[in-house]
């Protein structure tokens, strides 16, 4: 299973990041179903103590968060740790130019959450191939 | 030069700037200005320009203290307000205010410096206070001997081209805020599907319901950009339904350009190619890795029962005729309940190839 970390028999750990509740139940039943640990966040200050805190495999980022405010912040704190990330957005369009620079793979909404999920543990299977 | 023959124009109590000739500010500043040669055909043809034209100008003078307006013909004085005896001598700054744009006025500055020609958008005042957006374009004037005698402004108020920019913009904004809600919902209410599914231990019926929540949600997103005209195009909802089952754009052909559908059409139209695309998935040609579909559509019927016509062709799956009915219409038939209800319908044929099947939905056009 991908979700297995290959040194260990620990689960890899998904971070999920969206303002929307209903959306990020229905994101973490899809990490649990691929083998993975999610860790939920509901907004900034949760996504970056996870960040802090756990040694994460791949992440999953609502792009808006409500009250004018981006994942940038995580997904700088991301791409600086070398932990592969999408960016799941309604807004391709409106999307901050900051955010599109970032160069995580998009995923627009609405996607199935077992393809999201899919598209996040991408990087981790080819690089484990 | 002659002024009377356009005093006696036979339109003489038209008062707006194209139809009002006579202008004594001109004949005034070509005497207060000899040394200028404005005499002949080249000052005939500046008289008669500037007492003509709607386009507001002035002339400054770069040689004197403060650069004073030094001309400014009819159209001018209709656009600001102020009289003659008001403007020449003045700086054109006395027509700023409170709320021009500092940025407009240092490009209207280093123009000057570098004696370049610009054209800078900036509000502007009137006389009685009311404000305008006037596109000045200026720009040095020399001599025969190449050598600055003014500066030229031309001001044109764009007030109502500003204004309808700034509507049409806000549209755009708004059409984009309601697209980014509605696909939020749509990811939503697939969270509610799933995680609903999944603890009621029926995962399969939720995830049919919520592929097909999902494809009504890809039809009806193309149709945000078009709120405003009431209508549809076809071919975009078409491809926005079936972009999920082919990732590479290699399975789908699609043939049929510029047809316009009321929004009453999307949803069956939606579903059904969703049913048809996932029965090709299933038993049909997206069933090989060689097979493709062409989906073609246009309009059909009579002009007074107007239809729009689908063709739905499988190519190269290659075995024969499927084993069950099932393979033909889907497991509950819901692709010909839906187009029964939209009073339209579907007709299937097996071919070699695969399916063919025709689709008739009616076309509701609106005005347009």
């Amino acid at each position: 299973m991908s979700g297995m970390h290959p040194s260990s028999n620990e689960p890899r750990r998904v971070l999920v990041l969206d303002d929307e509740p209903l959306i990020l139940l229905d994101l973490e039943f899809a990490v649990e179903d691929a083998g993975c640990k999610p860790l939920t966040a509901l907004d900034l200050v949760e996504a970056l103590s996870i960040v802090q805190n756990n040694a994460i495999s791949a992440a999953i980022l609502d792009v808006s968060l409500g009250q004018g405010q981006t994942c940038e912040q995580v997904a700088r704190a991301l791409a600086a740790l070398g932990v592969p990330y999408v960016l799941h957005t309604g807004d391709l369009d409106r999307m901050d130019e900051a955010v599109r620079s970032l160069g995580g793979t998009l995923v627009p909404k609405p996607t199935p959450a077992s393809v999201v999920v899919a598209r996040a543990l991408e990087p981790l299977t080819v690089r484990h191939q | 030069m002659n002024h009377n023959s356009f005093n006696d124009s036979p339109v003489p109590d038209r008062t707006d700037q194209a139809h009002t000739a006579f202008d004594s500010s001109v004949a005034r500043f070509r005497a207060q200005h000899p040394e200028d040669t404005f005499s002949g055909a080249s000052g005939v043809l500046f008289e008669q320009a500037m007492a003509q034209t709607r386009m507001a100008i002035c002339l400054c003078d770069p040689h004197e203290p403060d650069m004073p307006i030094v001309f400014a013909n009819r159209a001018f004085r209709h656009l600001t307000g102020y009289e003659e005896h008001e403007i020449v001598g003045r700086n054109c700054r006395f027509l700023q205010g409170p709320h021009s744009d500092r940025s407009a006025l240092v490009r209207i500055r280093n123009a000057l410096a570098n004696e370049e020609v610009t054209v800078v958008e900036l509000l502007n005042y009137r006389k009685d206070g009311s404000a305008f957006w006037n596109a000045l374009h200026l720009g040095p004037v020399y001599d025969a001997e190449g050598k600055l005698v003014y500066f030229f402004g031309s001001q044109w108020d764009v007030s109502d081209v500003r204004a309808a920019r700034a509507e049409e913009l806000h549209a755009r904004e708004l059409a984009r805020e309601l697209s980014h809600r509605m696909k939020n919902m749509f990811a939503v209410i697939g969270g509610i599907v799933n995680f609903t599914g999944r603890v009621r231990g029926v995962e399969a019926e939720a995830r049919e319901i919520n592929d097909r929540i999902q494809a009504l949600g890809r039809a009806y997103e193309t149709t945000l950009d078009d709120s405003r005209r009431g209508t549809v195009e076809v071919g975009q909802a078409i491809r926005a339904v079936l972009a999920p089952y082919d990732p590479d754009g290699t399975r789908f052909r699609f043939e049929g350009n510029g047809l316009r559908s009321d929004f009453g059409a999307v949803s069956v139209l939606g579903l059904s190619l969703h049913e048809l695309a996932v029965n090709a998935i299933r038993n049909g040609a997206l069933s090989t890795d060689k097979g493709w579909v062409t989906v073609a559509w246009r309009k059909n019927g009579s002009a007074d029962g107007p239809a729009i016509r689908i063709d739905w062709m499988e190519h190269g799956r290659g075995s024969g005729v499927p084993d069950s009915d099932s393979a033909f219409s889907g497991a509950d038939g819901i692709v010909d309940r839906m187009l029964d209800m939209a009073r339209g319908g579907i007709v299937r044929e097996w071919h070699s190839e695969g399916l063919r099947a025709k689709l008739n939905i009616p076309l509701r056009e609106a005005a347009e």
